[in-house]
């Protein structure tokens, strides 16, 4: 048999019963190892818990999704139109090799093309160029070692692009995913048809609607949202919807304000030089916590003369620009200035994503904004 | 009435539900239960000295998160994914004192462990730790559970939500390295050729 590379499972080398679990022969190497190391050994403290807990997330959670009951009646309707059109592309024969991810959790009967699953079968796998689509009574959740879990609610429908030691890719057309990613930040990209998700080292919740539009909520670390060189970072606690052909809009935390949030949506919707837009910007800026800082740095480069210079004023108040940072730098967009001033707010090292960037082709856009609709299904050749 | 379930012979799932419901007992049982794991991954990625603070905000940060864990089977890896980013942020918050970089950090070099070494002993433990943390990663922290933590490999593999072949090859490849590692230092200090 053929050994495949980082196949971990299948190579299952012979390892002394000592090292597995001390049990057999003792081996004096590994035993003196173990006496030199005790000392960095975890010595039992008290942990000491806050007098008050924070509200369970699981409510806070109803809250921020209360809208999602119409999303998904959206969703169903305008899947099952779509359905149809997409199930004779999807039961092209799959590529039975190569790199996969296991499918667990199964919930109904979620589909790879028309082979339907099922929660009593045991080793299910995804295989790269496979679509894994669950209707609106069924879910999963994909896995993979080294990366971490993805669960896939109703009515969503993924597609494995890549799964190599240091690049994964999953491709979102539709539907929502819960990712949580212990891989190193910049290794899984998820493609949908308005932007690119990159974790950047984080849990997060990615939705997609039928039209292509998209949002994202961390819960965790934090994830970059890119398309046509237009970036947005969401780190925990904010949250950033996608539009396609626009791509990310102004990313914010969800504790600010109603007239913030509103008007920061009239913002990202209005022609920039309109006066819309002026009064939307005006009602941001007014409202804006230091906390906020995180919307106003991206507004930055989402506003030209005037209005920038507005912006930094706001943001410069709220959040000191950091030592090596000048006003004429930031109002020229001086890129070292922005990440220093990014890395002041404490959200996340920018050089993580410049790492990112330079490691991959952040210029290339998501496969679907390349390609018409119809040839998003599997491939033969993949 | 619901039996108590904080109860050290508890199964983990029903600790991790009743943790979910505020039971604070039952999170200090698997405080008590994971503590280990969570300070052996710590270990692997961030200096000694602070292991032990770090232990205790991971667990803090994962309490007001856990009722949105869906599935009580994954808090394993759950919890040991907030244990590695919150290494990651730990590094993070250390570079921002500095001036910014103009790369990824090299994550081995910035997780030398800070211990004097003052004594023989110390100095041959500090030189072991110091073999195993220049390991890639993924062996790293498992050897670190297996050789500092004590934790057997199918323990290993039960706290952290590998399956037992990848805890197996971690082991193996990890060993097999740091044997190589720890026989060129001592042929180097013995004046033998590299």
């Amino acid at each position: 048999m053929t050994k495949r590379p980082n196949d971990a499972e299948n190579e299952m080398p012979r390892i002394t019963d000592y090292l597995w679990d001390r049990s057999g022969t003792p081996d004096p190497e590994i035993q003196r190892l173990e006496s030199l190391l005790a000392e960095f050994r975890h010595v039992d403290r008290t942990l000491t818990l806050p007098a008050e807990i924070a509200a369970p997330a699981r409510s806070a959670r109803v809250q921020h999704f209360s809208w999602l009951p119409r999303l998904a009646a959206a969703a169903v309707l305008l899947l099952a139109v779509a359905i149809p059109f997409f199930l004779p592309s999807t039961r092209m024969p799959a590529p039975l090799a190569g790199p996969a991810w296991n499918i667990a959790n199964i919930e109904g009967h979620p589909q790879i093309g028309a082979q339907l699953l099922s929660a009593n079968q045991s080793a299910a796998k995804l295989y790269v160029g496979q679509t894994l689509t669950t209707n609106s009574s069924s879910r999963a959740s994909l896995s993979e070692n080294d990366l971490g879990e993805i669960q896939i609610d109703p009515d969503s429908r993924v597609r494995l692009l890549q799964s190599g030691p240091h690049h994964k890719r999953l491709q979102l057309d539709v539907g929502t995913i819960h990712a949580a990613i212990w891989a190193p930040p910049g290794q899984f990209v998820v493609d949908t048809p308005s932007a690119i998700a990159i974790d950047l080292g984080c849990a997060y919740t990615l939705q997609v609607a039928p039209d292509g539009s998209g949002t994202i909520r961390t819960t965790l670390g934090w994830v970059g949202f890119h398309l046509n060189g237009r970036d947005s970072f969401i780190p925990a606690g904010a949250m950033c919807s996608t539009r396609p052909k626009v791509g990310p809009s102004t990313p914010y935390f969800e504790d600010a304000n109603a007239a913030f949030r509103e008007a920061l949506h009239n913002f990202d919707q209005a022609d920039p030089s309109s006066d819309t837009a002026a009064t939307a910007l005006a009602t941001v800026l007014a409202q804006a916590r230091s906390r906020d800082g995180l919307t106003l740095w991206h507004l930055l480069s989402r506003t030209t003369g005037p209005a920038r210079a507005q912006v930094y004023a706001r943001f410069a108040a709220l959040v000191p620009p950091p030592a090596g940072v000048t006003r004429e730098g930031i109002l020229q967009l001086d890129p070292h200035m922005l990440d220093l001033y990014w890395n002041a707010l404490d959200l996340g090292d920018i050089s993580t994503w410049r790492y990112w960037e330079q490691s991959s082709d952040p210029k290339s856009n998501p496969p679907s904004q390349l390609l018409p609709k119809k040839d998003l299904a599997p491939k033969k050749s993949q | 009435m619901n039996p108590p379930v904080a109860t050290p012979a508890a199964s983990e799932d029903a600790l991790v539900r009743a943790a979910q419901r505020g039971d604070r007992a039952a999170f200090g049982l698997l405080y008590a239960r994971y503590a280990r794991m969570v300070h052996g991954i710590l270990l692997s990625r961030v200096p000694y000295s602070d292991v032990d603070d770090l232990v205790q905000d991971v667990f803090l940060q994962a309490l007001p998160r856990l009722a949105s864990l869906r599935d009580v089977s994954k808090f394993p890896g759950w919890l040991a994914a907030i244990a590695r980013n919150r290494a990651t942020d730990f590094h993070r918050r250390a570079k921002s004192l500095d001036e910014l970089p103009t790369d990824v950090p090299d994550e081995s070099a910035a997780s030398a462990p800070a211990v004097p070494p003052n004594s023989h002993s110390r100095t041959e433990a500090h030189a072991a730790l110091d073999a195993i943390l220049s390991l890639p990663e993924t062996y790293r922290e498992t050897l670190i559970l297996r050789l500092v933590e004590g934790m057997t490999g199918p323990e290993i593999a039960a706290r952290t939500g590998l399956t037992h072949g990848s805890v197996r090859v971690n082991l193996h490849r990890g060993m097999q390295q740091l044997r190589e590692l720890l026989g060129r230092k001592a042929a180097s200090l013995t004046g033998g050729e590299l």
